[in-house]
């Protein structure tokens, strides 16, 4: 093995990318963890407030429409970066001043909770579309039928919508899912240590830029891989009982 | 019920996440990038430096229980401001500008401003000198105000985000020029990748601009905070701590007039 890595003249790069201390492949490993736990809470939050938001804009009063068409508006129209910017820097202070004012004290946010929160917002504007244009998806007669037969409406969204949506929305939301993967290396710019900004400092103190960064490329991209493996099988769980549809993945 | 497990999940870190600060920690600031000898990231995951070292001592010495925090140099007054940090001790020069927003402390070293180029160019620290150039700066520093102040209106001003990535293009000749902090500049072109370039001279001085010198910023009002961090600097400088942490890092001493 060691043989094969001299050859190739990759044996500078193997000792920079190993997992103990002269290597750096551990705090890779670390930004990576970082980078995956904020993109789960996120992508979980977005759908969230996606869940609540898409029932909003299609059975909410007036008022909640307004409000719910003004949120996704905003978010899907300013770019991520410039929502991360004042999200983190003035979220954070507002959040502490109405403490203070309320007497509690100042409140520490830690780094995946603002980004988590900053993403998750971001996340919700879009899920809310996705998952709005799945229900609407979901043909009329069946949830007419179980209000037909007295569904209370909560009974209605968990038995009927929801699992007949889900088969429409899962494309979208795997979509989601990956721009949220991706999304976290934003969070470099306000200094949390997720992989893009971890994969800078390495780049920067050993001068392999490139080693560096064709590594966390290549992370990147087995996440992306795995998700869509995982993805596949969701959408062929989702879609079971209806007739397979080609090109579908699998 | 899936989504439901996840929905309740998500709400769970979301909201356990925040919790209260314990009262007596003092986060201080410094710019998550490399920025030898000052501070850098070690391939263990820890701040090393001669910055790391002085914040050490000046907390010990001013009885104050710190953590190292590393956040965004670009938004390090924001973050200040914004409660995610106590304190900024981070190269940071103490200068009227900055005084409009934070409050410093005494400072803790001076170092002067220089330019560094090619060997063979014939650069020398002027604006007459630089005209027609490209200048390298790092961003929202005192050396990229006085670039704009005193060389925008001959050369082009080049900002980077981060001083190294206007080393490493000084070094792949996309700029002619860079202005940067003596010291750090020494270490740069002493290294095997700064090794095509060398110190061209001390630029004029401008008090207004470059400052008196580096100090901790601290939130405007935080009397207290800044009192304890005069009196760890005026301890460590007196006991002869300062003068020893140097003399690991450099070969004299940082702290002129």
């Amino acid at each position: 093995m060691e043989l094969i890595l001299e050859t190739l003249g990759l044996a500078k790069s193997a000792e920079l990318l190993s997992l103990s201390p002269p290597g750096w492949g551990a705090n890779l490993l670390r930004g990576l963890a970082n980078s995956l736990q904020i993109a789960f809470g996120a992508f979980g939050f977005g759908l969230v407030i996606g869940l609540f938001g898409a029932y909003g804009k299609l059975y909410g009063g007036v008022v909640v429409r307004d409000l719910l068409a003004i949120y996704t508006t905003v978010i899907r129209a300013v770019p991520e970066l410039v929502l991360i910017l004042i999200l983190y820097y003035v979220g954070t202070d507002v959040i502490n001043q109405v403490s203070q004012a309320m007497g509690y004290g100042r409140v520490e946010i830690s780094g995946v909770v603002a980004g988590i929160w900053v993403l998750g917002i971001v996340q919700g504007a879009y899920s809310t579309e996705v998952l709005r244009g799945a229900i609407q998806a979901v043909p009329p007669g069946q949830i007419e039928a179980a209000r037909a037969f007295g569904m209370p409406p909560f009974m209605l969204m968990r038995r009927v919508t929801i699992p007949a949506m889900l088969s429409f929305a899962t494309p979208g939301l795997a979509n989601l899912w990956l721009i949220a993967t991706k999304d976290t290396a934003l969070l470099a710019i306000v200094g949390f240590s997720e992989l893009t900004l971890e994969t800078r400092q390495a780049a920067a103190s050993t001068r392999a830029y490139f080693t560096f960064f064709l590594a966390a490329g290549a992370l990147y991209l087995i996440v992306t891989l795995c998700s869509g493996a995982v993805f596949a099988r969701i959408e062929k769980w989702s879609r079971r009982g209806q007739p397979s549809l080609r090109g579908s993945n699998k | 019920m899936e989504l439901k497990k996840i929905l309740v999940a998500t709400l769970a870190t979301t909201l356990l996440g925040a919790g209260v600060a314990s009262a007596e920690q003092v986060k201080i600031g410094i710019a998550a990038e490399p920025y030898p000898p000052f501070t850098s990231l070690n391939s263990s995951g820890t701040w090393i430096g001669w910055e790391v070292d002085i914040i050490n001592a000046v907390c010990a010495a001013g009885k104050l229980d710190c953590v190292v925090t590393p956040v965004a140099w670009d938004g390090i007054i924001a973050s200040l401001n914004g409660q995610q940090i106590d304190a900024i001790m981070s190269s940071m020069s103490i200068t009227e500008e900055r005084m409009k927003t934070i409050d410093f402390s005494d400072a803790y070293y001076n170092t002067p401003a220089v330019i560094v180029a090619d060997k063979s160019m014939d650069i020398a620290p002027t604006p007459e000198s630089l005209a027609g150039k490209i200048v390298g700066v790092q961003a929202s520093t005192i050396h990229q105000a006085y670039a704009n102040a005193h060389f925008a209106d001959v050369a082009e001003i080049r900002v980077y985000q981060t001083q190294d990535e206007a080393n490493q293009d000084l070094v792949a000749g996309r700029v002619d020029a860079i202005q940067a902090d003596s010291i750090a500049m020494a270490g740069f072109v002493e290294s095997d990748n700064g090794s095509c370039c060398e110190i061209k001279g001390i630029v004029a001085k401008d008090e207004a601009i470059l400052g008196k010198g580096v100090g901790a910023g601290v939130r405007k009002g935080e009397d207290a905070l800044r009192e304890k961090l005069n009196a760890g600097i005026a301890a460590i400088l007196e006991n002869g701590t300062h003068a020893e942490i140097t003399s690991q890092y450099f070969t004299s001493s940082i702290f002129h007039e």
